[in-house]
């Protein structure tokens, strides 16, 4: 399997973005399984106020290392951005900026789904 | 960065200096270039060669030098085996038996055979991959003529008892034992007749020898037929017709020659690789062998690693190792190791397994830096998983 360099760069540096997220603030959202060969989650710590900023994020994953770039690079663009706004990137999205075989579209969307259930732990934490 | 260490001699082996000189004898106009069928000069000498090699391979396998068909490697002789008895024997019956852990090149024509009308039986080995002869007397019905069992398998290196499978065949009185054991010349114990088998596919490139030539055996002693596959030339006792390649052939002769007068070393060096290998990949935790450890050849490991994406490991394993993977890529999508399947594994173990192959040129060093880079990944990988 071939990667583009951006695949590569992230896929290589996925550690620095790896990991869980605790304590006030922090809310979990997760999507996949293992069993059916892919899992992300993803922990955003979002600051209190109206902005819903997210202030770090966090992933992790059972994945190809396609999947494990996009999360990573999910997770690091997000922050400063508003859990409230759209995610970073669409499963679409994704797939074009790493360049990712159209049969793995299924696998994104389960970094799409991973990041929306996060997001969601995070706005019924605020409706709450 | 250093080219990745080569493990994965069960693939291929890389021509050994020694049969690449007498290959290169045979190539031009000073060496035995001629064509083995012409009736002058030239043709002799070639013919000498070609049957010098035949007499090589037949005493490294334990067969006579008659019984050595040339092919172009095991996958053209498991097919000439194969259809070769399909057809000679159809009106006998059209039924065979074979195992799931088989070759492709003796799964697909079988799968074609039924294709055809044929009736297969795929039998399930046990969990560590060997085959009960019982199994096999079970399977056997009035009308089988052929079973296909592999000696050494190519993905876990387990050794079936084909002398043990022979005998229910021979109880059986019309049932042919067509063993391919492409893996094993080098590796293990190989007596063509000692086995008591009735075809056997051998291969070149496994043993240091040449790409493009292999052999079938076909007993004499056991007076058992084929139809060919080939016309044009009669070559081969009429079973391969075609221009025998001599270079191909002397270079298998001498690969062969070599490996049984090296097969006892080697395969001792190899154990004692193996089990640093082992003693380092196992220390990682959560890696599961594949296949019999007591019945298998010293060159070949097979391990599964839990909690590890397979493409993953293998993106981060490829730059520093040649291993094979537990899972073919075709375009973006793997498919887990039917073999490793047939033993009970789940798709993400298959996935996530590679095959680690010895071979004549491997030292310890290759297994350190083997068990550093999977070391490397398989904690790297675990940590961003969480496991």
């Amino acid at each position: 399997m071939n990667y583009n360099n951006l695949t590569q760069r992230y896929f290589d540096g996925a550690q620095a973005f790896a990991g869980v997220l605790t304590g006030p603030g922090a809310f979990r959202g997760s999507a996949g399984s293992r069993a059916q060969g892919t899992w992300i989650q993803f922990d955003l710590r979002v600051d209190p106020g109206q902005a819903r900023t997210i202030q770090a994020a966090r992933f992790l994953a059972y994945a190809c290392p396609h999947t494990i770039a996009a999360a990573a690079w999910m997770a690091e663009a997000a922050v400063g951005t508003s859990a409230s706004a759209a995610p970073p990137e669409s499963a679409q999205g994704l797939r074009e900026r790493f360049a990712i075989p159209v049969e793995k579209l299924g696998r994104l969307l389960v970094v799409e789904d991973a990041w929306n259930a996060a997001v969601k732990a995070c706005m019924g934490s605020t409706a709450g | 960065m250093n080219a990745p260490v080569y493990l994965d001699y069960a693939a291929t082996t890389p021509v050994d200096p020694r049969v690449a000189a007498v290959m290169a004898q045979c190539l031009t106009l000073q060496g035995a270039f001629g064509n083995a069928g012409s009736g002058h000069a030239f043709g002799d000498t070639a013919g000498a060669v070609v049957e010098s090699a035949r007499q090589q391979v037949a005493a490294a396998v334990g067969a006579l030098p008659a019984e050595v068909i040339f092919t172009s490697g095991a996958t053209e002789a498991n097919n000439l085996s194969i259809f070769g008895v399909a057809n000679y024997y159809r009106s006998q019956g059209q039924h065979i038996v074979t195992v799931r852990t088989e070759h492709k090149a003796v799964l697909d024509p079988c799968r074609e055979l039924e294709r055809r009308g044929w009736r297969v039986t795929y039998l399930a080995p046990r969990p560590d991959g060997m085959v009960d002869p019982a199994q096999v007397a079970a399977a056997l019905r009035a009308d089988t003529v052929l079973v296909c069992v592999m000696h050494v398998n190519n993905e876990i290196g387990v050794i079936q008892d084909v002398a043990a499978i022979a005998a229910v065949c021979a109880r059986h009185g019309a049932a042919r034992l067509h063993v391919d054991a492409a893996q094993s010349a080098g590796k293990c114990a190989l007596d063509f007749a000692a086995f008591g088998c009735d075809l056997m596919s051998l291969s070149a490139h496994k043993v240091y020898g040449p790409k493009g030539v292999g052999a079938l055996l076909v007993s004499q002693r056991r007076g058992v037929r084929l139809e060919a596959l080939h016309h044009g030339g009669g070559q081969e006792r009429g079973l391969r017709s075609g221009t025998l390649p001599t270079h191909q052939v002397a270079g298998m002769g001498a690969a062969f020659r070599l490996a049984q007068e090296s097969a006892g070393t080697e395969g001792a060096r190899a154990a004692l690789l193996r089990q640093r290998l082992w003693q380092g990949l196992s220390a990682l935790g959560g890696v599961l062998r594949n296949g019999a450890e007591a019945n298998s050849v010293p060159q070949i490991l097979n391990a599964s690693f839990a909690d590890v994406e397979g493409e993953s490991l293998l993106a981060l394993v490829w730059p520093h190792i040649a291993v094979s993977a537990g899972a073919a890529c075709t375009s973006a999508v793997r498919e887990p190791s039917y073999v490793l399947r047939a033993l009970g594994r789940d798709d993400r173990l298959a996935e996530s397994s590679l095959r680690f192959s010895l071979g004549r040129f491997t030292e310890e060093r290759d297994i350190d830096v083997a068990v550093a880079a999977v070391a490397q990944a398989v904690m790297r990988l675990r940590k961003v998983g969480g496991a």
